[in-house]
């Protein structure tokens, strides 16, 4: 068996209340890693097309990669793959937490939930004794995700649903500590299948290929991030909500439901401001991660909590025109103890609050006034009365009310919190990404309207190109399982430092918007390892792994998930993004809003697919993916 | 309507308001001067850290644009802009 794997998947049936272990396939593994490739593959091999994503027959798997259980920094996340139920089409999730590092310590390298049990369930792992024990759940049921983790306690790892899991809530996650699997609906796969919590133990040790190696470079890496102007300095004082500033400079931060990109009170819903008037204590992190980006606030009633980060400081503040971050956080708090994604409970909401200023449908609530949203949150997670609306995403409610112009979805999965009129190659991400309208399975706004080197997020120059790289690292990283966040220590301090006035700047810039296709040569290139990733991943399974290989080995994943979903009627129609967004100019100088038509096809072409978006039976041999 | 110019934390904190009201400045680098000016030593601060961060003009990069020379109109908005990362 490769090194750095358990060798072994779990597969449980709740239906029989039943397990059984079987090997791991050594021959995906070393074409997807693991994670969400291997993930993928399993299962796009073990499903027909048409499935009921919240029927029994939608397997739920949680996957891990052969960098979980290291204490490498940023190396303890799990992902979780299935039929989203939201979408339709492929769903998937990553989560930090300590979960992964449990799995691997109970040497499990992936866990199929199958079927669905007669009543509420939850399951125990132990790794060491191999079993697996089902317990009744009832009493569990109902519980919010803290409330049940700390019933479970903390001599085992744990995976849980809040009541919106339970109530198949079509945006509800899976928790692990403070950290959630979010999007695409994992948690209400995990509900219809009626498993509460997944509980993992052991002692096994993880094997390494050289792990002195392994040791002495980790500590090298640690040194790196430590220095490292973004993982190691700004993420440690403001979290991401430092975001919030830059994008309300660049126009591109969603305010009043995207109908504009900038808000007058971002400041004060901010990471630096949150830094200076609402962290309390100690900032959280994942399992042995040094980079500590989780901030805690207090919440009146509950206390110190998690407090909310990027995404849901613009999706549940300026997007709904909030600017009180005690509310914010109050809502974060709710969220994340029903098990909610907050970036599609923040467009849910924004887009009743647009219903309800066009005078379609009264939410209780309206752009501007927080009163009411708590309750309606609470709804939502409990599917009672207008929350059961809510409940099912802005796809499903202008289906049914009106208002597609404005809902803010592709695919069925609610945009992320960056508007692409003013950063065009994360549209073109946006309307890709297999699993929707997503950005961190690319992030490509970092290089055109958000990061320290940023081309002209507003001309055609590499717009189709970015997103190719981006996504295909995203699917390498997301499968062996890293934080997305390691790739920002890519960028170093120099560039940082440099003067964005300056002559230097603005030569590099040009020199990047024009390297076209030199760009995808300089990614594809297999050599030795670089990067620390790479070098991880090397010392662990003994395979050279470089950024070219991650490259391919991305595609190759990018490529079975385009399959899975063409597989389940997806067509290059679905490629699309709102008509706010295609329609609706936001900056003075623009007449209409995001040029995709004219993307799209290079895009296609980069990707090796035909006009259709399908991938070419040539493409697909290339990269070795079976259909 | 005048100009708005959308400050960064630490010139917001330097100066003590987020966000200051302009009216007439011809160009970028008018408003900057004019903010300098009003502010005695804590707008030399301001001045000095409008040299090394980047600012955008209704949401748009004065790089691709021209520079500090960069002509304002009426309701326009300069937002000064500090790189970040995260998801």
């Amino acid at each position: 068996m490769i090194k750095g794997y358990a060798g072994r998947i779990l597969e449980v049936d709740l239906a029989n209340r039943s397990f059984v272990f079987k090997p791991l396939d050594e021959s995906i593994a070393r074409l997807y890693i693991g994670g969400k490739g291997y993930g993928t593959r399993l299962l796009y091999d073990r499903t027909p097309a048409g499935i009921d994503p919240l029927g029994p027959d939608n397997p739920l798997i949680f996957a891990t990669g052969p960098l979980n259980g290291s204490v490498a920094p940023q190396s303890n996340r799990f992902a979780v793959v299935c039929k989203s139920p939201l979408t339709g089409g492929i769903g998937n999730a990553t989560c930090g937490g300590s979960f992964a590092f449990g799995m691997k310590k109970a040497g499990i390298d992936l866990l199929i939930v199958e079927h669905r049990a007669t009543a509420p369930v939850r399951i125990e792992i132990d790794g060491d004794r191999d079993e697996v024990l089902f317990h009744d759940a009832a009493e569990l049921w109902g519980k919010g995700t803290y409330a049940t983790q700390e019933s479970l306690g903390k001599k085992q790892h744990h995976a849980v649903i809040g009541p919106a899991g339970e109530n198949q809530v079509l945006y509800a996650g899976i928790v692990s500590n403070e950290r959630i699997a979010g999007r695409t609906g994992v948690g209400a796969v995990m509900g219809s299948k009626l498993l509460k919590a997944v509980s993992v133990r052991g002692s096994r040790k993880l094997d390494m290929e050289d792990p002195e190696k392994f040791k002495e470079y980790t500590k090298e890496v640690r040194k790196l991030f430590k220095n490292h102007p973004v993982l190691g300095e700004s993420m440690k004082r403001f979290g991401t909500g430092a975001i919030v500033n830059t994008t309300n400079a660049r126009n591109i931060l969603p305010t009043r439901n995207f109908q504009r990109g900038s808000f007058s009170e971002a400041m004060s819903i901010s990471g630096e401001y949150m830094e200076d008037h609402e962290l309390r204590g100690v900032k959280s992190s994942c399992i042995h991660c040094p980079v500590t980006c989780g901030r805690d606030v207090d919440v009146d009633g509950v206390g110190r909590v998690k407090g909310p980060e990027y995404e849901t400081l613009a999706l549940m503040g300026s997007n709904l025109e909030v600017g009180n971050l005690k509310k914010i956080s109050e809502w974060n708090y709710l969220a994340d103890d029903l098990g909610m994604d907050t970036i599609s409970l923040g467009a849910s909401l924004s887009f009743a609050m647009e219903l309800h200023e066009r005078g379609v449908l009264d939410a209780g609530i309206s752009f501007g006034d927080p009163e009411g949203v708590s309750e309606l949150i609470r709804d939502i997670g409990h599917r009672h009365g207008i929350g059961d609306e809510l409940a099912n995403g802005t796809r499903r409610m202008s289906e049914k009310y009106g208002g597609k112009e404005f809902a803010m979805h592709v695919k069925g999965l609610e945009l992320s919190a960056y508007d692409p009129r003013g950063s065009f190659a994360q549209g073109v991400e946006y309307a890709t990404t297999n699993r929707g309208g997503c950005h961190v399975q690319g992030a490509s706004m970092y290089m055109e309207s958000v990061g320290p080197l940023t081309i002209n997020p507003q001309n055609l120059k590499l717009k189709a190109d970015i997103p190719v790289v981006q996504q295909n690292l995203a699917c390498a990283i997301n499968s062996m399982v890293l934080c997305i966040f390691t790739t920002y220590g890519i960028v170093p301090r120099a560039i940082h430092e440099m003067n964005p006035n300056s002559l230097r700047y603005r030569a590099l810039v040009f020199a990047f918007e024009n390297m076209g296709p030199l760009l995808r040569t300089a990614m594809g290139m297999k050599g030795p390892p670089m990067l620390w990733f790479e070098k991880w991943l090397s010392y662990i399974t003994g395979s050279k792994i470089s950024g070219g290989h991650l490259q391919e080995i991305g595609a190759r994943i990018f490529n079975l998930e385009r399959m899975y979903n063409l597989r389940e009627g997806f067509t290059a129609v679905d490629d699309t993004l709102p008509d706010r967004i295609l329609h609706e100019p936001t900056f003075k100088h623009m007449q209409s809003g995001h040029p995709l038509g004219q993307l799209l096809p290079k895009y296609y072409k980069i990707r090796g697919w035909d006009e259709q978006g399908v991938p070419t039976p040539r493409t697909l041999e290339r990269l070795q993916v079976r259909t | 309507m005048p100009v708005t110019l959308q400050l960064t934390y630490e010139m917001s904190k330097a100066l003590g308001v987020p966000r200051i009201e302009l009216d007439g400045p011809e160009t970028v680098a008018d408003a900057v001067r004019t903010v300098a000016s009003r502010f005695g030593e804590a707008g030399a601060d301001f001045a000095k850290l409008t040299r090394v961060t980047a600012v955008a003009v209704n949401g748009v990069l004065v790089n691709y644009r021209r520079g500090m020379k960069t002509r304002l109109e009426e309701g326009d908005v300069v937002a000064f802009v500090k790189a970040a990362a995260g998801g």
